[in-house]
């Protein structure tokens, strides 16, 4: 099935009338993801978590533009540099991996909207919540663990996060 | 559209399951553990997800982490296999609430077969035969159910299998105890306490019916198998046909499991067992599966029917594509389960590195396995590494087939039951066919004095 840039242009129209932070339709061949606040990212988990980064660290504050336009997702070109220059699976000396400690939605706020629980550069403390998995309208907070500074930020919100996946590089403190 | 299939389970099954939708052209979606990662099965599905750690409490039992995976990947049904949620009725029912199909019966069919004293009244009102027995409540309604029945007799678990909750009582002495015992075992095990009385019988075989329903009222049997040979109620070698039969009795044996299929309304898979008591020509129901079986392979073997196949396209909606004259039996299949268990030890669990698997290179038969040479089999699961299954054109035939593929068949790393396998074809009990339910567990046990 193809779609015209007519036909996308009315789907974008009814869904700036809705309320939605994520929306993906598939038909087919055809994959379409819109999402609200100005970033994007449609790959598998292995291989989008270095990708999904680079469009965190430019839009920290996701939610301070909440009225952004929505934008339609391209499905297989996501931008290639990785985040800081740092491997998810191979991090610095200094540096710990914060993984998910369940499979589920990843959220990096508490509520569409609302400021994120962190941010690149941000210091936090061993017991900060870093961000919300979601499982089956279950919410998990997941902390730190360790005092120091944000690093990377590997996931984008809704993404499906796997049990052990790397979310954030934490800089540890000295 | 293109269908996109769910794999909650692991191992051989969950490999057997992707060659199943490859074939159909449908996509797979793997929900491992941690420990799963490396798996053929991994290697083999569209995609794979890690659902959660090692223990099977925090991965393929985790029903939340299961379901959250299937819906986040976009899948249109889900294939339990056995064991695992393939049997839980509120995990179906979820399924369905968030518009993903179950692989395997209804929500109400699986709750009324979880439940043995249910299932059992259920067989008895479409008039299958079942053993004698009951459930009572007070001590002396116990005394007086297994006076009826007469000793020894079975105390089981309503809800229980896989023989726990299960005890032996001799005697009108030991009753009491044996029946609150398996009552709080089975409270812990399964959470209900619910136990029944049910005449032990000393000499049987297990035999048990293939059926199959689909969404349009169509259901079919394919044969029965039988599956004597187990060690503490594991099955270790089954068998398509159940030679021991006479033409009449398995008559009555495969229109007792359609009166239940049709009780039911059975959609998907199912096995309805039951024990013959070959010197009575007696048959007793004993329950229904409500999945896909370990053994489903020498029912393929005689039929020519690719049941997995035909099951999810069953419970996705499409009618049968067979009907009951189209089942013909052909032939005799056996298969053996190979395991890493020591039969030296019991059979006790002896996971480890297999650095060695050469299967046989014999043609024409069939090994359904997850296991490649530098497989770490992990400890945290069941002990089933594969299933050698062989046909031939009739029992004596495919028991020598089976000896020559066993003999050749070289695994090192880890200790199995290979050994013990071999030794079954060769005892003159298996060969005469003379074996039942209780036969492997005296042997071993002879050999260990």
């Amino acid at each position: 099935m193809n779609l015209d840039l007519e036909e996308l242009a009315a789907i974008i129209e009814q869904l700036d009338k809705t309320e939605f932070t994520d929306f993906r339709y598939e038909k087919g061949d055809l994959r379409l993801h819109v999402r609200r606040g100005g970033q994007f990212d449609e790959q598998p988990a292995a291989q989008s978590t270095a990708a999904a980064a680079p469009a965190m660290s430019a839009a920290p504050a996701m939610s301070a533009a909440p009225a952004a336009a929505p934008v339609p997702a391209q499905v297989a070109a996501p931008a290639a540099a990785p985040a800081a220059g740092l491997d998810p699976n191979n991090l610095p000396a200094g540096h710990v991996a914060i993984t998910s400690p369940m499979l589920g939605t990843y959220y990096g706020a508490p509520k569409p909207g609302e400021p994120r629980f962190a941010a690149l550069g941000d210091s936090v403390e061993a017991d900060s919540v870093l961000c919300i998995v979601e499982v089956m309208k279950l919410m998990n907070s997941v902390t730190a663990g360790s005092t120091g500074e944000i690093a990377a930020v590997f996931v984008a919100d809704g993404d499906l996060v796997e049990f052990g996946q790397t979310l954030f590089a934490l800089k540890v403190a000295a | 559209m293109t269908e996109r299939i769910f794999i909650a389970n692991r191992g051989e099954i969950a490999v057997r399951i992707i060659e199943a939708c490859d074939r159909l052209g449908f996509e797979t979606v793997l929900g491992v553990s941690s420990a799963d990662r490396q798996t053929l099965g991994a290697r083999r599905a569209t995609r794979t997800v890690v659902i959660g750690g090692p223990r099977p409490t925090d991965s393929y039992l985790n029903a939340d982490a299961v379901l959250q995976a299937a819906i986040s990947t976009g899948c249109t049904a889900l294939h339990p296999g056995y064991g695992f949620l393939s049997e839980n009725p509120d995990f179906a029912t979820k399924c369905a609430e968030n518009g993903i199909v179950f692989i395997g019966p209804s929500p109400e069919a699986l709750r009324a077969l979880g439940d043995k004293l249910t299932a059992r009244a259920l067989a008895e009102s479409v008039g299958v035969p079942v053993s004698a027995g009951g459930t009572a409540t007070s001590a002396a309604e116990v005394h007086e159910l297994a006076e009826s029945i007469g000793y020894p007799v079975l105390v089981k678990a309503a809800h229980g299998g896989g023989g726990r909750g299960m005890k032996l009582v001799e005697s009108a002495a030991d009753l009491e105890e044996a029946w609150s015992l398996a009552s709080s075992e089975a409270e812990s095990a399964f959470g209900n306490g619910t136990v029944f009385l049910e005449r032990f019988v000393t000499d049987a075989k297990h035999v048990e019916v293939q059926i199959l329903g689909d969404r349009h009222g169509n259901r079919i049997h394919l044969g029965e198998r039988e599956c004597s040979v187990q060690f503490r109620y594991q099955k270790v070698v089954e068998e398509a046909p159940c030679a021991a039969l006479p033409e009449e009795t398995r008559t009555l044996l495969h229109a007792s499991a359609l009166k239940i299929a049709v009780a039911l309304d059975y959609v998907g898979l199912g096995t309805v067992e039951f024990l013959y008591d070959v010197d009575r020509d007696e048959l007793a129901f004993l329950e229904v599966n409500p999945r896909v079986q370990v053994e489903h392979p020498v029912t393929e073997a005689v039929t020519g029917v690719d049941l997995v196949r035909e099951q999810i396209l069953a419970t996705l909606g499409h009618p049968l594509e067979i009907t009951q004259d189209d089942v013909l039996l052909a032939g005799h299949a056996i298969e053996c389960r190979i395991t890493a268990q020591d039969p030296d030890k019991a059979l006790a669990p002896s996971p480890g590195r297999v650095t060695r698997w050469r299967p046989s290179v014999a043609g024409g038969t069939r090994l359904d396995t997850h296991i490649y040479e530098g497989y770490l089999f992990p400890p945290y699961y069941d002990a089933l590494m594969g299933k050698q299954i062989v046909w031939a054109a009739d029992r004596d035939s495919a028991i020598k087939r089976m000896e020559g593929v066993l003999e050749t068949f070289l695994i090192e790393g880890l200790k199995t039951s290979l050994p013990l396998l071999r030794r079954i074809m060769a005892h003159p009990d298996y060969r005469s066919n003379a074996v039942t339910t209780h036969w492997l567990n005296h042997e071993l046990a002879q050999e260990v004095r």
